[in-house]
């Protein structure tokens, strides 16, 4: 069952970001990132993160995308401006390249998971000691309120000022 | 690899949905995003695949937190799994920061030089 799901999801994932990049008009690169990351989504709940892909499902399909979607919008290109991107030499020279990076990632993960990992992975799902299961809300507050409290509040810095920055960026006269 | 055991609450670990291949899914869309970035001449689209390549990381860590879910019988670190998650989403928050100061930058070149297309932005070149 998680097999076939995690196939499905696999395939929607790699073919929308294919149809991501390969897009013209960026309007409907925004609109193929949905599928893309309804089925990260959907790969993040069978590795048993469901915090992490509630969290995926609400930044990046509630703000991330529409963010996206707001500047294409705001800056409002029409169709026949966009000029023709890759030539077909450099289509093909990068395309070349990104499929050898992807040859030599499979390569390296092929080699490097060993049967104990397997084992380990597959055994994974126990329950903590509070009674909450593996990657749930509960059992991910107490490490990151606890052990990561400093890496969290320099994030909340963080967002505070990128903020700060686009505000600054977008209303000055540069 | 049939695995039957009895905490598992949702995958069963028999077919593809193994380790091996959460982390060949998430090298071909690592790829798919460089490609993305370096071929297209589109500021827009280059900071799509950004996201992407962010997702595909996000995977890995969520996939190796799985794998290192159950340390706690065998090591003294009693969250060893849900660290690999609370990274992931570390990246997602600088991913939406990054976002949000890309698309500022990318507004503010708009509105001076009336382009978003990287073939234009040579003034350092000249």
């Amino acid at each position: 069952m998680s097999d076939l799901a995690f196939i499905v999801a696999a395939v929607v994932c790699v073919l929308s970001a294919g149809l991501i990049v390969s897009r013209k008009n960026p309007v409907y690169s925004v609109v193929f990132m949905l599928p893309f990351f309804l089925g990260m989504t959907t790969i993040f709940v069978l590795l048993n993160a469901t915090f992490l892909a509630s969290i995926q499902m609400i930044v990046y399909g509630g703000a991330i995308l529409v963010v996206f979607l707001f500047v294409i919008m705001l800056i409002n290109l029409r169709p026949e401006e966009l000029r023709e991107d890759f030539s077909m030499l450099s289509w093909f020279i990068s395309a070349l390249a990104a499929g050898l990076l992807a040859a030599t990632m499979a390569l390296f993960a092929n080699r490097g998971t060993t049967n104990d990992m397997e084992v380990k992975f597959a055994s994974a799902i126990a329950t903590r000691e509070h009674g909450a299961i593996f990657g749930s809300i509960e059992s991910i507050a107490y490490p990151l309120f606890e052990k990561q409290m400093i890496p969290f509040e320099l994030a909340s810095v963080l967002i505070v000022v990128a903020t700060l920055g686009a505000v600054l960026l977008s209303k000055k006269r540069v | 690899m049939g695995f039957d055991l009895p905490f598992n609450v949702i995958a069963d670990g028999g077919g593809l949905m193994n380790l091996k291949g959460c982390l060949i899914l998430a090298g071909v869309i690592f790829s798919i995003g460089a490609w993305g970035v370096v071929a297209r001449r589109n500021v827009l689209t280059v900071l799509i695949s950004l996201e992407l390549m962010l997702n595909a990381v996000n995977l890995v860590f969520a996939s190796f937190a799985r794998m290192h879910a159950n340390m706690t019988q065998s090591a003294n670190n009693a969250t060893a799994g849900e660290n690999g998650q609370i990274f992931a989403l570390f990246i997602i928050a600088v991913a939406a920061a990054e976002a949000a100061v890309g698309l500022a930058i990318l507004i503010t070149y708009f509105r001076n030089k009336e382009t978003v297309d990287t073939r234009d932005m040579k003034e350092l070149k000249q």
